[in-house]
């Protein structure tokens, strides 16, 4: 690495010199060092390595603090294990705090004390994107999306294209002339919006929800441009770039004139959007902004759309995503959503709140230096996945779907990943 | 009153205000703001973080059923400890004699927290991840502590150590205010930010799976 400039430590130290609120100084006072958050990092439990405990993530930035913020830390630094923020350390944080934590807050729940781990690892990752020092690979993916609106850098001809390809598929499914995927039509009861690999890979989970859309009667549209529900900045932790990413859908609605925001099936994405970007803003959203497994419970819940459970008949159960449960609060408008439309249903054991990460949270599925131990922690879930005897996996998230698929093929599952749209759409009767 | 009952009311007055210092610090620096729409309730989060969520499916506990427990008994004999220093030192005063059955209970009970204290010091000792985990504060505040249960069961089997149990626990006091002892503030407030965190966004209280 090469020399850290007297600047860029300025940088990064303001963070930890500046807190905005009590919550920052709470949680890197907070940590006893008592080390019983190992168990349940999947990093540590995968590897047994020291280094990926919870505990010891915190404690890069905490010592950190401890070393500019505290007088016993400027006074008698070995003591209480003050540092020197330096180029070793430096490298230190990036292998760890970008490599090495899916931000999935797991730790958090069940450490003794209560620190916010996740918050804390995500505090060092603003220090790093401060320095300059976010991985390139990540970086990259925030980049994208800053200046071509999504994450892909799909050309908007190319994104047009896919759309008015599935929407012929689904005028010949529904052999109705009239079924629609609308782009870019104002005042609209819905703006949707896409994860880029929807376009890019998995076109069926756009048409698997236009044809639920269809079936509700839904006025909705996308918009050609602005469709991007991720936001890699809450992962880089540049809370600028994270803003200007978050305010794209926050105009795009204003533009379209839409009542609604539905956050496609992303669960970072969503957490970005719903949790996190009225405050990268600076201020509360005048219009509604839901997800779509909300927005599915409440056309099941008024009868405007009908399922049928006795067209799926395989054993089906579902990864939570941690943004969406433990970090989003859905625990059960997730279930909801997924047991109207199946009648075999089998949790993995644990789930919900106590739910492990897929793995590729965090950034990582962005970040291909890191594969290997993306690939190496996800075999819990994979064990999780097998012990269910599921044939089906249904996730609200297509970075988890992603993931999935790649845990699927590597410790060979043999089990189909579907998204909520994708198994609501199996399940709709489509009444004429 | 003796010159190390000053200097124990002394050291007892600098540990709360910086403490208290402490305290006010995060009261002034606030909540954060929040600008997204709360979908939970924040008193009802904080409320369950702060008592049910402490054992409630905590992997820290129930994968660490030894260590969570010694750990509860080590604090539980610390506050009793910290307890007795300011009825010690109010006594003066009273001169009230404490019924022997109930200084034997105090010192039964003590000698199990020491002793917990002791096994916990042992543990981050020996144990490669704790040792890799731990800085000399930690030792150091584990040894202190134990040592201070100790020196409160001596002093109650016998007053002729009081001059040695007054200048201990003004260290103790002097030190809580340095390390990680003082985390004695920051859990309450770990535990009130996570309450706000999780009660905002409706995951705690938990829901049952439906
Ligand atoms: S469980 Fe919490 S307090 Fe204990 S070492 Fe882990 S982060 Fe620190
Ligand atoms: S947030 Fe998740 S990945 Fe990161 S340290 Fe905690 S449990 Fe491990």
């Amino acid at each position: 690495m090469e020399k850290l400039s007297q600047e860029q430590i300025d940088k990064a130290l303001k963070i930890l010199k500046m807190p905005a609120d009590s919550k920052l100084v709470t949680h890197l006072n907070a940590c006893v060092h008592c080390g019983l958050c190992a168990d349940s990092c999947m990093y540590y439990k995968s590897m047994k390595e020291d280094k990926f405990i919870p505990a010891r993530k915190v404690e890069l930035v905490a010592s950190l603090y401890r070393r500019y913020c505290t007088l016993t830390g400027k006074i008698a630094p070995k003591l209480v294990n003050a540092r020197d923020l330096d180029e070793k350390m430096a490298e230190e944080m990036v292998d760890i705090l970008f490599g090495a934590c899916t931000l999935c807050g797991r730790c958090v729940k069940h450490c003794s004390i209560g620190v916010d781990i996740a918050y804390v690892v995500r505090i060092g990752r603003q220090m790093l994107a401060a320095m300059g020092l976010v991985p390139a690979t990540l970086q990259a993916t925030v980049d994208a999306a800053l200046t071509t609106g999504n994450n892909m850098a799909i050309p908007t001809e190319e994104f047009v294209d896919t759309i008015k390809w599935m929407e012929e598929e689904l005028i010949d499914e529904m052999q109705d002339e009239n079924a629609r995927i609308p782009l870019d039509e104002k005042d609209k009861n819905i703006l949707y919006t896409l994860n880029p690999r929807e376009p890019k890979f998995f076109p069926l989970s756009i048409s698997a929800m236009a044809k639920v859309f269809y079936a509700a009667k839904e006025s909705w549209t996308l918009s050609s441009t602005m469709y991007d529900v991720t936001n890699y900045g809450l992962f880089n932790c540049n809370d600028e770039e994270a803003g200007i990413i978050a305010r794209h859908l926050h105009d795009e609605v204003k533009i379209l004139n839409a009542k609604m925001l539905v956050l496609g099936e992303c669960g970072h994405g969503s957490r970005a959007n719903r949790w996190e970007g009225p405050n990268y803003l600076g201020m509360k959203y005048d219009f509604d902004m839901i997800t779509v497994a909300e927005l599915i419970n409440d056309y099941i819940r008024s009868g405007r759309i009908k399922l049928d459970k006795t067209i799926i008949k395989e054993r089906v159960t579902m990864h939570d995503p941690c943004h969406l449960v433990r970090n989003g609060g859905l625990l059960n408008e997730l279930r909801f959503a997924v047991k109207s439309a199946v009648n075999d249903f089998v949790e993995m054991n644990p789930h919900g709140n106590d739910n492990f990460c897929c793995g590729g949270g965090g950034g990582q599925l962005a970040m291909s230096e890191y594969n290997d131990r993306r690939i190496k922690i996800g075999e819990i879930k994979a064990e999780q996945i097998r012990k269910t005897g599921a044939t089906i996996v249904v996730t609200p998230c297509h970075n988890c779907v992603d993931q999935l698929m790649q845990l699927n093929h590597h410790y060979k599952l043999n089990v189909k990943i579907k998204s909520i749209g994708e198994i609501i759409a199996d399940a709709l009767v489509i009444e004429k | 009153m003796n010159w190390y009952h000053w200097i124990a009311l002394g050291a007892l007055a600098i540990c709360a205000l910086v403490l208290f210092a402490h305290f006010i610090r995060l009261i002034r620096l606030g909540n954060p703001t929040d600008y997204s729409k709360k979908s939970g309730s924040v008193a009802k989060g904080v409320a369950y973080s702060s008592t049910v969520a402490m054992i409630d499916h905590k992997e820290s506990a129930y994968l660490h059923i030894p260590t969570y427990f010694a750990g509860m008994v080590y604090h539980v004999g610390t506050f009793v400890s910290l307890f007795l220093f300011v009825f010690f030192l109010i006594n003066i005063a009273l001169e009230f004699t404490l019924p022997l059955w109930l200084k034997w209970i105090l010192i039964a009970g003590l000698s199990i927290s020491t002793l917990c204290g002791f096994v916990l010091f042992v543990k981050r000792l020996l144990v490669k991840n704790m040792r890799n985990l731990s800085n000399l504060d930690d030792y150091l505040s584990n040894l202190i502590v134990t040592f201070f249960q100790g020196m409160t069961i001596g002093y109650l089997l016998c007053p002729c150590v009081e001059a040695y149990y007054y200048i201990f626990v003004s260290i103790l006091l002097l030190y809580m205010t340095l390390g990680k002892l003082k985390h004695v503030v920051y859990f309450f407030a770990a535990r009130y930010h996570l309450g706000f965190f999780y009660g905002w966004r409706n995951t705690w209280p938990p829901k049952k799976v439906k």
